[in-house]
């Protein structure tokens, strides 16, 4: 237990540093400000600022980076509320009662309620993720290659089931990116894969021009194409700390949503969106009064602001226990780690002990940064909200640009996010979602060295994959992931001709 | 429902064979040691599956997750005039792109930006004027003097 003391006080020494505070409030403000602003999201936004963290020490970026992410959970809530628009996906169902509650002259409570709801969820989630990952990197440490190629096709059968829409184009996503992740060199043999004699592609397609091509440039151009006259909620927001009988009424849900929150976090996909559905579900169901959920009721903002918030603690699980990511945000951090030279797995807790409980600390310290940015400081947000699209949309344009510009100083991957933001524009019209590509694009290389690995063990054997049993358990599990909409039509048929 | 063939399912199958051939060509190895080809190979027949599977969803219904998955899925509406801006937008950023290194960083800024905030206000010149100069010199000090980004200098040799 001294270790974990010794651990703790490492971190509270490294979080606490004058440049991490600065970084952290740096990644908290940048997070609120995109979590306000409807059509730009984390993702978009931490790619844009990936090149900008070449320049300093991995601790910090991750610091930044983080407080961008959990932030932006709280910001999403204030459009939501006020303008009936999510801020981000996590905060869709946040409206239904948001919104409604701020037509009722209780904007004040919603927002005080999403606020702290949101500080409760984000303060349980760092303990859980601070006792947690430490004794499970212990477990991950026996993972060899085997059990990463099996996880990793388990983590993207789950991604794809979990998806909205299609399952098969989300599939299809998938592969896709594992495709795009194998241009460029091939670092076992040598040879050039699928450049097309071009130079510039031989280290691959880089991580931040593609994601800021389809997450921040493709969102912009969909964007376009309808002109944004947002309505911002007129009324003076007065009250904001809720009354006894509001925090009566949310304290179960806001528990109920972190713990919620937390789990779901930890499953590769959209854990967080997931998990603010199935807590507004739940709190409906639990309600002595399900009827007026959607006329304003706080338990309707205080469950789904507290899950998404835990979600994003959840999240880091996987990567600080394993090196794999959980969803698009969490891969981008796998890459700024990466390119920092730092490589995440099981044993990052032990070796890069400042980076874990550095990122942890930080998190105290940004979720309270966070209650006060959202809660004293809500009327600057609310100016934030006036800002219209036509003077935002080419200021983002320009991030891109310049972000993607400056990480190798070349025009090319310029170019590179601008055919990648074509492409996104097209997935969003023809209804694929580009996180499993992401995703994909991200493990690809981990999957392909996993395989090789574990054959080069078995000398050619694929029963290697079934004879460990990690391995086999997590392949039995994507298969009836997989088959499972058929199953379910059969046992409905059945059940049907019975009854 | 009548048989009607997805056309973007066809190019995932293209894609898929075109992947195949590809990793042929890299050389696929064998389950021994396998070649630069394996991986690649693998992933071009999964996508040319999924892609023959997304493209004839009458004849694969049964894999979908039911009609209703379907018919909720709105057809792509092909508004064209709604494309006019997001098609001047990617126009201005390619034109970026070839300006950048024979103009420099700020000029290139400015005009690029000018154009876009011109987009939503066509009729006026002033505001997307301040607006484009301001973003212009504003970018210039965050990014190449704070962040010290390299940028070409393009026309203005003497900063």
């Amino acid at each position: 237990m001294s270790g974990f003391f010794e651990n703790l006080a490492l971190g509270c020494q490294v979080a606490f540093s004058a440049a991490n505070l600065l970084y952290c409030f740096v990644g908290v403000f940048i997070g609120t400000l995109i979590g306000v602003l409807p059509g730009i999201g984390p993702v978009g936004t931490i790619s844009m600022l990936l090149p900008v963290t070449f320049g300093i020490n991995p601790t910090s970026a991750i610091i930044m980076l983080a407080g961008i992410y959990y932030g932006a959970q709280y910001g999403g809530s204030t459009s939501s509320i006020l303008v009936n628009i999510p801020g981000e996906v996590t905060s869709v169902i946040t409206c239904l009662d948001g919104y409604q509650m701020a037509r009722q002259g209780r904007a004040g409570p919603a927002l005080g309620m999403a606020a702290f709801g949101s500080f409760i969820a984000g303060t349980i989630g760092t303990i859980i993720l601070m006792f947690v990952a430490q004794p499970l990197s212990a477990i991950g440490v026996k993972f060899g290659p085997p059990e990463y190629f099996s996880l990793i096709i388990l983590a993207l059968t789950l991604l794809s089931y979990l998806a909205h829409g299609s399952a098969v184009k989300a599939i299809i996503m998938a592969i896709l990116g594992i495709g795009l992740s194998q241009i460029g060199i091939d670092v076992v043999t040598g040879r050039v894969r699928f450049t097309f004699g071009i130079i510039d592609l031989e280290d691959g397609l880089g991580l931040a021009p593609v994601f800021m091509g389809l997450f921040g440039v493709g969102e912009v151009l969909v964007n376009l194409e309808e002109s944004l006259n947002i309505e911002v909620f007129k009324a003076k927001i007065k009250g904001l700390l809720p009354n006894l009988r509001d925090w009566k009424e949310s304290i179960g849900a806001i528990i109920r949503g972190t713990f919620l929150g937390f789990f779901l976090g930890v499953l590769p996909g959209g854990g967080a969106i997931i998990s603010t559905f199935v807590s507004y579900a739940l709190e409906k169901k639990l309600s002595k009064r399900p009827e007026k959920f959607g006329t304003g009721v706080i338990e309707g903002v205080a469950g789904p602001e507290s899950a998404n918030n835990a979600a994003s603690s959840g999240a880091f699980i996987p990567l600080f226990v394993l090196g794999l990511p959980s969803n698009a945000i969490t891969a981008l951090f796998l890459g700024a780690l990466i390119i920092h030279g730092v490589h995440p797995g099981p044993f990052l807790i032990n070796k890069h002990p400042e980076i874990f409980w550095g990122t942890i600390m930080s998190m105290y310290i940004g979720n309270v940064l966070l209650l006060v940015l959202n809660l004293p400081l809500i009327g600057l947000w609310v100016k934030v909200l006036k800002i219209p699209y036509k003077i935002l949309f080419p200021f983002l344009l320009l991030l891109c640009i310049i972000g993607s510009y400056s990480i190798n100083t070349s025009k090319f991957d310029v170019l590179i996010m601008l055919i990648f933001g074509i492409i996104g524009y097209l997935f969003k019209k023809f209804n694929y979602e580009p996180a499993p590509l992401v995703m994909a694009f991200v493990l690809g290389p981990i999957l392909e060295n996993s395989l090789r690995q574990s054959l080069l063990i078995s000398g050619g054997s694929m029963l290697i994959f079934l004879t460990k049993p990690i391995s086999a358990a997590c392949l039995i599990i994507a298969l009836l992931i997989l088959i499972s909409p058929i199953l379910l039509r059969k046992i409905r048929r059945m059940r049907a001709k019975i009854g | 429902m009548k048989k009607r063939v997805r056309l973007d399912g066809l190019v995932w199958l293209i894609l898929g064979i075109g992947l195949c051939i590809g990793s042929v060509r890299l050389k696929l190895g064998d389950f021994r040691t396998p070649g630069p080809g394996f991986m690649p190979f693998l992933s071009g027949v999964l996508l040319g599956i999924f892609g023959l599977i997304l493209s004839f969803p009458t004849t694969f219904a049964r894999l979908e997750e039911g009609e209703e998955a379907k018919n909720e899925e709105p057809s792509v509406a092909w508004n064209w005039k709604k494309l006019v801006n997001p098609f001047l937008a990617l126009l201005i950023l390619f034109l970026y792109i070839l300006l950048l290194e024979p103009l420099g960083f700020i000029f290139t800024t400015f005009i690029c930006m000018l154009f876009l905030f011109k987009l939503s206000e066509p009729k006026k010149w002033l505001i997307p004027l301040i607006l484009s100069v301001s973003t212009s010199i504003l970018s210039y000090l965050v990014f190449s003097v704070w962040l010290r980004c390299q940028f070409p200098r393009g026309l203005i040799k003497f900063w």
